[in-house]
C-alpha cells in the first residue's frame, strides 16, 4: 500500500520533472496576462523569440490568463513563491492586488534594474510619461517607496459618459442638446416619450447602476475602499476636476448618506415605477448580462459607459447598427484607481529578474514587438492596408489579447476601423486628462478590514437595489444606513480620513 | 419473563408486518409526493434542454422559458464547430474520470481493509492519520506548493488526478462497510483453509463488499467528473488537457468577473462581453456534461440499493 502511494507519487513527479526537462541554454521567462482569448499563439511567440533572443537574452512563455481565473491563479503565484511565472499582470481594481502585493513583498522594486540596464531603462522613461512612474510608485514591504511595475497606457484618464442612442433620440424629436440640457433629472418626459412610441417592453434607462449613481453624484472610486461594492465616495467638483467639492472639501463620506445619494435614489425609485428601468438590472445574477443585450440590440434610448477614447469607432460600438453618442458628464480626470488601471509586474520570485526587466522595458518601447504582441503577425493576423492601416483577418480569432492589459498601447499602428491618426488623438486625449485632489491616496485598510467585510455584506444587501430604484428609499435607505452604522461605518470612516489627512499633510 | 418478552417481540413482529401493507389512499397519497419530488428532479433539467434548444432571439425577447417564441439548434451547430478544444476537454473528462476512480478506489479499499483487521497492530495509527486530515487541512496555499513545487503537479494530467485520489471521508465509508458486512469468522476460516492474505483480500473479502466499492466508486467518479478547480490551479500552459468541466466554469467565470468589474475595466469589459459565448450555448454544454453521468447513475444505483439491503452475517 505504502510502495504503491510512493510509487504514484514518485510517477507524478517524473512526470513533472519531464516537463523541465527540455531547456534552451537561453533561460526562458514567463509572462501572465488578463483576460486573453488566445488559443494559437505559436507563430507569434516563434517571432518574439526570434526578435527577443539577442536583445533581451531569453525566451518568451506567456500564460494567457482569461477574466475570470486570473485573480485566483496570480493570488496562488505571489503567495506561494511560485518561481515560473516571471511577470504578472496586476492593476489596482481586480482585488486591489497592485498596492498589497507591493506591499507584501510580492513584486520586485524595479528602480535598480533602471540603472543597471541604462540603455533599457532610459528607452523606457523616454516612452512613458512621468506621471505613469509615479502611480506605480508605492510603497514596500519597509515603508519605502519604489517603482513596483511597468505602467501601461491604459486608459490614463477616465471619464464617464452617458451611452445615447442618437437615431433613437431624434426618432423622438429630441436632440442631445436637449438630453444635457434637461439633465439626469429632468429626463422622465423624453423617457415617456421613448415608451409611448416604442411600446411597453422596451426600457429605455440602461443604467449601471453603480456608475449611474457615480456619474450622478460627481464621486470617484476610492483605491483600497471595498470592491464589491463601494462604501465610501469623494466629491469632485463636476465644473473643474482638479478641486474638491465646494460643499464638502476633501473628505471621504459614507457614500449612502449624502443629500445627493438619497435625491439620486429617490429620482431612480420615480423612472423604475414609470417602468424606464429593466428589473432584470436590479438583480446582479442577470443584471450584466441584460445590460450588454440590450447594448448589443441598441434596445436602450440613454445609458451608462465609463469611456475610453475612440470608443464610438469599436466594431462593438457600429455593431449595434445606430448612432451613438457618448456625453460626458464631467471633463477625463486622473484618480488613484484609473492610474494603476493596468500593469506589469515582476515576481520578486522570479529567477530571471533582469532578463524580464529588458523583456518589458523592449516592450513597452519598442514598436515592433508591442504591434507583434498585441496584434499579432503581420500576414497572418492582420495585413496592412494602402494606407499603412492594419487590417485584421479571420486568424485574429485565435489570437485576441487584451489590448490594453499589455502595455504601452501607444506604440500601436492605427487599425482600418479606428482611422488614421487615431492613436495621436487617443495620446492627446489622455495628456489632457486632470489630477483629481487625492490622486495617490491609498486606503490601507487593514485597520478597518473586518468592519469592511461587514460593511461590504450590509452593503451587497441594499445598495444595487436602491441604486436601481428597485426599492423605495423613503423605507429602505434609512434601514440601510442603520445597518450600515450597526456594521461598524463610524469606525470604517474615521480611519479613512485620519489616512486622507495624513495624505494631504504630506 | 421469557414469555413475557417473546410475546412483545411478536407483536412487534405483528406490527411491522402490518406497516408494510398500506391502504389505498395511503398509498396513492405516497405516489404523489413521491411523483412530486421525481419531477422537481426532472423539470430543472427538461428546462436545461429546452433552453439549449431556444433560439438567442427568443430569450432576449421574453427570457428562458418552457415555450420559447422559436426553436433552433445552432448552440448545438456552434458546438459542433468548436472543434477540437470541445471533443479534446470530453475525452480529458472521460479519461480522468476513469483512471481516477480505478486508482481512487483501489487506494481506498486497499488502506481501509487493514484498519478493518483487528489483528493489524498499527491500525489505530493509520486511522488517525486520514481522520485527522479530514479536521485540519493545509489550506490552499501549502497545499499548492506541495502539489506544484514538490510533486510536479503542474500542466499534466496527474495534476487532475493525483490531488484527488485520497479521501479520508471515503475510507471511513469503506472500513465501515467492512465491519458491517465482512465477518472476522469468515476471513480466519479463510486462513484456517490456508488461504494467503491476498487471495483472502481479492477472492473472498472483495466479493462480499461490491456495493461498497460501487457506492465509493459513484461518490469519486462524480467528484472527478464536475472538478474544475484543480484545472483552474494547475494548468496554466497545456489547455489541450482541460476537462469539459472547466471549459464551461470558465465561461461563467469570465462572464461573472466581467459583470462585478465591467465599471473598472470601461470599454474593454464591453468588448469582452461581447465575444462570450451565448446562453443557449452554455446550455447545451450543461447538456454534454449531464448526459453521460446520468447514464453511468442507474448503473451504479443497481450495486448502491444492493448495499443497504443486503446483510452478511447469516444465522
Amino acid at each position: 500500500m505504502k510502495r504503491f502511494l510512493s510509487l504514484v507519487l514518485s510517477l507524478a513527479l517524473i512526470l513533472g520533472l519531464c516537463s523541465f526537462a527540455h531547456a534552451d541554454d537561453l533561460p526562458t521567462i514567463t509572462i501572465m496576462f488578463h483576460g486573453s482569448n488566445v488559443t494559437d499563439d505559436s507563430a507569434v511567440l516563434e517571432k518574439v523569440n526570434e526578435y527577443i533572443a539577442d536583445k533581451v537574452g531569453a525566451k518568451l512563455e506567456v500564460i494567457w490568463g482569461t477574466w475570470g481565473d486570473f485573480d485566483e491563479k496570480a493570488t496562488n503565484t505571489l503567495a506561494t513563491g511560485d518561481s515560473d511565472v516571471d511577470m504578472l499582470f496586476t492593476c489596482s481594481w481586480s482585488a486591489d492586488e497592485f498596492n498589497t502585493y507591493a506591499k507584501n513583498g510580492f513584486f520586485e522594486p524595479l528602480d535598480e534594474y533602471f540603472e543597471k540596464d541604462p540603455e533599457f531603462g532610459n528607452a523606457l522613461k523616454a516612452a512613458l510619461p512621468e506621471a505613469l512612474m509615479q502611480a506605480a510608485t508605492v510603497e514596500g514591504p519597509e515603508g519605502e517607496k519604489h517603482i513596483y511595475a511597468i505602467n501601461g497606457f491604459k486608459d490614463t484618464a477616465t471619464q464617464n459618459t452617458w451611452d445615447i442612442n442618437v437615431t433613437l433620440l431624434k426618432e423622438l424629436g429630441y436632440t442631445v442638446e436637449d438630453v444635457q440640457k434637461l439633465g439626469f433629472f429632468g429626463w422622465g418626459e423624453i423617457f415617456a416619450k421613448a415608451k409611448e412610441v416604442k411600446g411597453d417592453s422596451f426600457y429605455p434607462f440602461l443604467v449601471e447602476p453603480a456608475v449611474a449613481e457615480r456619474m450622478v453624484t460627481n464621486t470617484i472610486i476610492v483605491t483600497g475602499d471595498s470592491g464589491s461594492v463601494n462604501l465610501l465616495s469623494y466629491y469632485m467638483d463636476p465644473t473643474d476636476v482638479s478641486k474638491a467639492d465646494a460643499k464638502y472639501g476633501n473628505v471621504l463620506l459614507n457614500k449612502f448618506a449624502t443629500d445627493e445619494y438619497a435625491a439620486f435614489t429617490k429620482q431612480m425609485r420615480e423612472y423604475y415605477q414609470a417602468g424606464y428601468i429593466n428589473p432584470a438590472l436590479a438583480v446582479a445574477e442577470t443584471s450584466n448580462d441584460t445590460r450588454t443585450n440590450a447594448q448589443k440590440e441598441a434596445a436602450y434610448l440613454i445609458g451608462t459607459q465609463s469611456y475610453a477614447y475612440g470608443y464610438e469607432y469599436s466594431a462593438e460600438v457600429i455593431a449595434r447598427g445606430v448612432e451613438v453618442q457618448f456625453l460626458p458628464c464631467t471633463e477625463p480626470y486622473v484618480d488613484t484607481t484609473v492610474s494603476q488601471g493596468a500593469m506589469v509586474a515582476i515576481n520578486s520570485a522570479s529567477q530571471h529578474p533582469e532578463e524580464s526587466f529588458r523583456f518589458l522595458a523592449l516592450l513597452n518601447s519598442d514598436p515592433y514587438l508591442m504591434t507583434l504582441m498585441n496584434y499579432g503577425v503581420e500576414g497572418v493576423h492582420y495585413t496592412l492596408d494602402d494606407e499603412g492601416l492594419v487590417v485584421f483577418t479571420d486568424e485574429r480569432a485565435n489570437y485576441t489579447p487584451w489590448t490594453n492589459g499589455m502595455g504601452n498601447v501607444t506604440l500601436l499602428p492605427d487599425t482600418q476601423a479606428e482611422g488614421k491618426g487615431f492613436r495621436e488623438s487617443f495620446k492627446e486625449f489622455y495628456a489632457s486628462g486632470k489630477a483629481v485632489p487625492v490622486l495617490g491616496f491609498i486606503f490601507n485598510n487593514e485597520p478597518v478590514a473586518n468592519e469592511m467585510a461587514a460593511l461590504a455584506n450590509v452593503a451587497a444587501q441594499y445598495a444595487l437595489a436602491l441604486d436601481c430604484g428597485a426599492v423605495d428609499p423613503e423605507t429602505e435607505l434609512p434601514a440601510f444606513l442603520e445597518a450600515l452604522n450597526g456594521a461598524g461605518m463610524d469606525a470604517y470612516l474615521t480611519e479613512a480620513n485620519a489616512q486622507l489627512s495624513a495624505f494631504l499633510g504630506k | 419473563m421469557t414469555t413475557a418478552a417473546a410475546g412483545t417481540g411478536k407483536k412487534i413482529r405483528g406490527r411491522t408486518a402490518s406497516l408494510n401493507r398500506f391502504g389505498k389512499g395511503t398509498q396513492a397519497g405516497f405516489h404523489i409526493v413521491l411523483g412530486i419530488f421525481a419531477l422537481l428532479c426532472i423539470i430543472p433539467f427538461l428546462f436545461v434542454i429546452i433552453i439549449s434548444f431556444t433560439s438567442e432571439e427568443s430569450i432576449r425577447q421574453i427570457g428562458y422559458s418552457f415555450h420559447p417564441l422559436s426553436w433552433s439548434s445552432q448552440a448545438y451547430q456552434y458546438t459542433f464547430q468548436l472543434g477540437d478544444q470541445l471533443w479534446r476537454s470530453y475525452f480529458n473528462s472521460f479519461l480522468i474520470t476513469v483512471i481516477g476512480t480505478v486508482l481512487s478506489v483501489l487506494i481506498t479499499f486497499l488502506y481501509a481493509y487493514p484498519l478493518f483487521r483487528r489483528d493489524y497492530r498499527r491500525r489505530n495509527f493509520f486511522n488517525f492519520l486520514s481522520f485527522f486530515t479530514m479536521i485540519f487541512g493545509g489550506g490552499l496555499v501549502p497545499t499548492f506548493v506541495i502539489c506544484k513545487s514538490v510533486l510536479g503537479l503542474s500542466d499534466n494530467y496527474a495534476a487532475l488526478i493525483v490531488p484527488m485520489l485520497f479521501s479520508p471521508f471515503n475510507v471511513i465509508i469503506m472500513r465501515t462497510f467492512f465491519q458491517t458486512s465482512v465477518p472476522t469468522e469468515l476471513i480466519e476460516a479463510a486462513t484456517i483453509d490456508g488461504s494467503g492474505e491476498y487471495r483472502t483480500l481479492f477472492q473472498i473479502v472483495f466479493p462480499i463488499v461490491t456495493p461498497g466499492i460501487a457506492t465509493i466508486a459513484l461518490l469519486v467518479a462524480l467528484g472527478y467528473w464536475n472538478e474544475w478547480f484543480l484545472s483552474l490551479l494547475y494548468i496554466n500552459k497545456n489547455m489541450e488537457i482541460i476537462p469539459l468541466q472547466y471549459l464551461l466554469m470558465r465561461m461563467q467565470r469570465n462572464a461573472d468577473f466581467l459583470a462585478k468589474n465591467s465599471a473598472m475595466i470601461g470599454a474593454d469589459a464591453s468588448k469582452a462581453a461581447a465575444q462570450l459565448p451565448s446562453q443557449t450555448l452554455k446550455m447545451a454544454l450543461v447538456v454534454f456534461i449531464v448526459v453521460p453521468i446520468a447514464c453511468a447513475y442507474p448503473f451504479f444505483q443497481r450495486y448502491v440499493v444492493a448495499g443497504l439491503t443486503v446483510g452478511s452475517v447469516k444465522g
